[in-house]
């Protein structure tokens, strides 16, 4: 990576923080999401292809950090846009699955430094409600932008644009040292493309802890599972499925309701 | 005369909230800085001594949070409760304790029906597109892109018009009228379909053990070198395919909403249990 690159990967991880200046629709929710990370980090490194490889796992894989609230566990723009860069600059020359693997490792390092600075920015966060109030009691309605957006946003860009240059910086420097295709041992590669392929896990058993709220849910969720292991359908035919079941769903409720 | 808020107070207000709600989030007052800029503007317009500004102010930088996106229906709701304190038909006191009373309901539509229903559907659609061509892998996170942030934000507007028309008893009888619990239902139904398949998509997960030796064939009197005798994945899965990454989903799932796993801690789990698989697979011969 040059240094044009570090530095745009980095503005997009502050961007795709929770609380940038584009807002949390455009930034968290769209710019975070791993699968537009990788399509970003694809553009901006010029490898859309593989960026995308390794940007619908990482999409699953995360399903289930979805919730901007205290208990955030990672710093899902860190550890995609990370673990997407990571996969990028270490991978070349590795298999599909090992590429993969590589992502989520770099995307678990991320999300541990994205983890530590979203705790600190929570912090840092705190002495600006003396500044919000100083201006809530003088009744300066023109100034109340001071402390949530430019306070606010200072903090924000700080913690999350210089750690990831750094990172960055750091990881450059490391790909530099050599081909790490042929100096990586055989069962570290194995290792990670069989820690990958498990991760997907975590997202899906996250996301059902959202979903399975009545017990004959779960043999809804089985219906979605045999619809691929036995009828072998794609996932974009499941995902017509699921809506014509929704509809017929929603029919027969509402004719039940109505007959009350 | 009465006081009544401009359309574009409304929006700037509105604005202020879409994009710097999550600015300065904290411990503290969680979302309630963002929330007094957001007011700012229409403070301005209704108060006209710095003493009822002041008062107005302070009343909106207190304690609030919601998720933000379905949440600006409580924006709205305020505003036309401000506009009403003006007018001498409402007071602080009933602002502030409708105020609290909102952040129940709507962070919890919010959370379940938008954030972890509604946007994981829509990434799943985006993402069969990037799974299906991947020669235009590109259009699945260019559709998101921009359908997710236009539909939220009309979405969101309406919500806080909604809100500023209707008021607190316009928002209740939606909510009970089950037109709501319905949509989520349904959501849900089409939400669980998606993720069972995804699950047998994309998680992987095998039993690496096997057993190999060199067999005697006795019609045709030749040794047969290497024939896989046993394979515990090949029988796992004649008994039903991918029950193994289902397991493990299961798995997870049950730690995390019924243990209180932490996702840091089910991911050291992960790849303890993959570097155990490894180990075995190296140790039987089905990685080389």
């Amino acid at each position: 990576m040059n240094m044009v690159q570090i530095i745009l990967i980095a503005l997009f991880v502050y961007l795709g923080a929770i609380g940038s200046i584009v807002g949390n629709t455009i930034g968290w929710y769209t710019l975070g999401r791993p699968l537009v990370a990788s399509f970003v980090v694809g553009l901006i490194m010029g490898d859309v292809p593989t960026a995308m490889l390794v940007g619908v796992p990482l999409q699953i894989m995360y399903m289930g950090n979805v919730t901007p609230g205290g208990a955030v566990a990672w710093d899902l723009s860190y550890a995609t846009y990370i673990g997407t860069a990571g996969a990028l600059v270490f991978g070349r020359g590795m298999g599909t699955t090992e590429v993969i693997g590589l992502a989520v490792l770099f995307a678990g390092i991320g999300g541990l430094v994205g983890g530590i600075m979203w705790n600190v920015s929570y912090a840092l966060n705190l002495p600006l409600n003396r500044i919000a109030n100083k201006y809530a009691e003088a009744g300066e309605t023109k100034k109340m932008y001071i402390p949530n957006v430019v306070c606010g946003q200072l903090i924000g860009f700080a913690c999350r644009f210089i750690p990831a240059v750094i990172v960055l910086t750091s990881m450059t420097a490391a790909s530099g040292q050599g081909d790490f295709a042929s100096m990586i041992p055989g069962w570290v590669t194995t290792l990670l493309g069989v820690f990958g392929g498990m991760m997907a896990a975590l997202g899906m058993g996250i996301i059902l802890s959202f979903l399975l709220k009545k017990q004959y849910h779960f043999a809804i969720f089985l219906i979605g599972f045999i619809l691929v292991t036995y009828f072998g359908l794609s996932m974009m035919g499941v995902a017509v499925v699921a809506v014509l079941t929704a509809v017929l769903y929603f029919v027969i409720v509402d004719k039940m309701a109505g007959r009350e | 005369m009465a006081k009544k808020i401009s359309e574009k107070t409304l929006k700037k207000s509105f604005w202020n909230w879409f994009f710097w709600n999550g600015c300065s989030q904290q411990a503290e007052s969680m979302l309630g800085m963002a929330f007094g800029q957001a007011m700012a503007p229409v403070v301005e317009e209704l108060y006209d001594t710095k003493e009822e500004k002041a008062e107005a102010l302070k009343r909106h930088v207190t304690l609030f949070n919601t998720e933000a996106q379905v949440g600006s229906i409580c924006n709205g709701i305020v505003c036309g409760m401000e506009e009403a304190n003006a007018n001498g038909e409402c007071t602080p006191e009933i602002i502030g304790s409708v105020k609290t009373a909102l952040i129940g309901p709507t962070s919890a539509i919010g959370d379940s029906l938008w954030v972890a229903t509604i946007i994981p559907i829509l990434l799943t659609i985006c993402l069969s597109i990037s799974q299906a061509n991947a020669a235009a892998a590109w259009a699945g996170p260019l559709l998101y892109m921009v359908i997710y942030p236009v539909c939220t934000c009309i979405i969101s507007w309406k919500l806080y018009k909604f809100g500023y028309h209707t008021g607190l008893e316009g928002m209740q009888k939606f909510m009970a009228n089950g037109k709501l619990d319905m949509l989520t239902d349904t959501m849900t139904v089409m939400g669980l379909i998606v993720v069972g398949a995804l699950t047998a998509s994309f998680v992987s997960m095998s039993l690496p053990i096997q057993i190999v030796k060199d067999v005697y064939d006795v019609t045709t009197d030749t040794v047969l070198e290497a024939q896989v005798l046993f394979n515990a994945d090949n029988m796992l899965n004649s008994i039903f395919p991918n029950i193994l990454p289902l397991g493990l989903t299961l798995f997870v799932y049950y730690l995390y909403a019924k243990k209180k796993w932490s996702p840091m801690k089910l991911m050291g789990l992960i790849l303890v249990l993959a570097a155990v698989l490894t180990a075995i697979g190296f140790a039987c011969g089905v990685y080389a």
